[in-house]
């Protein structure tokens, strides 16, 4: 999607700040956030990324908000959205009366390996490669709604393939339940004022 | 490069190299001159966070050689 967070190449953010020694949570429920996310995406009851949930984030939300709030804000859209819960009873923090719990809860033992618990990234699929290392391809000036890995910045520049990466499930269709859509994933080079490396699925 | 306080000279050809969702990459800093006599602790002390970002150099133990 064309959405404020594919802001590669935009100017105006203002400089980094550079924080000394910056924790790795700024507060406690930042992290929480994390493990909730973890142990609902283990019971794949919602999707097993974020991403495109967080990309939907309204414009002027989305700059507002730090980056674990947007973590928990897409959480919440997904977890009202698999029906697991209702808005109300988020906003409540209790659940309905007489709502069936529709999983076991999470034991701690198993909250260990549940960074694990996602699926391959690598597939098992034979697919001819479309290109190979050293070839010129050109990026497809696109603007699908929804997700995409080919960002702005990217697109309809000239580049060159890097590497291939083998035979991965496509972002662009996998991420929205579309389909794994196999296909050969490529480091693409680009050069402009800056040297990019991307990975990009909409190649021509 | 240049905001983390990181001045690079004019020859040096700065490759960027984006991770994905699925795809990361390990930053392996560059290890200093000056350091060969180091074992793997007083090497790895010399490493800060932005180095494994690699936006910093990683710069020697001040006054040469320990």
């Amino acid at each position: 999607v064309n959405s404020v967070h594919d802001m590669g190449g935009m100017d105006g953010m203002g400089p980094i700040q550079v924080e000394k020694n910056e924790p790795v949570f700024h507060a406690r429920w930042e992290g929480r956030v994390i493990a909730m996310r973890r142990a609902m995406a283990a019971t794949r009851e919602i999707p097993v990324t974020s991403r495109p949930a967080i990309e939907s984030i309204p414009a002027a939300d989305y700059l507002c908000m730090t980056y674990y709030e947007r973590w928990f804000t897409a959480l919440v859209e997904q977890l009202v959205e698999s029906g697991l819960v209702t808005r109300a009873e988020i906003e409540s923090g209790k659940s309905a009366s007489g709502s069936a719990k529709a999983i076991p809860g999470l034991k701690a033992s198993e909250a260990a390996t549940l960074s694990f618990r996602v699926p391959p990234v690598m597939l098992s699929v034979a697919v001819n490669p479309r290109f190979q290392a050293g070839q010129r391809v050109r990026a497809r000036n696109m603007h699908p709604v929804s997700h995409t890995r080919l960002p702005r910045y990217a697109r309809g520049r000239t580049g060159v393939i890097e590497r291939d990466r083998g035979v991965q499930a496509f972002p662009d269709t996998n991420l929205l339940s579309r389909g794994e859509n196999p296909q050969h994933v490529y480091s693409v080079r680009f050069a402009a004022r800056c040297r990019l490396h991307r990975h990009v699925g909409g190649l021509s | 490069v240049h905001e983390f306080g990181t001045e690079l000279a004019g020859d040096v050809e700065v490759h960027v190299w984006d991770s994905t969702a699925e795809e990361r990459y390990m930053v392996l800093p560059e290890r200093p001159t000056g350091t060969e006599k180091l074992n793997e602790e007083d090497l790895a002390a010399l490493v800060s966070r932005d180095a494994m970002l690699g936006m910093v150099k990683v710069t020697p133990p001040k006054g040469g050689r320990p």
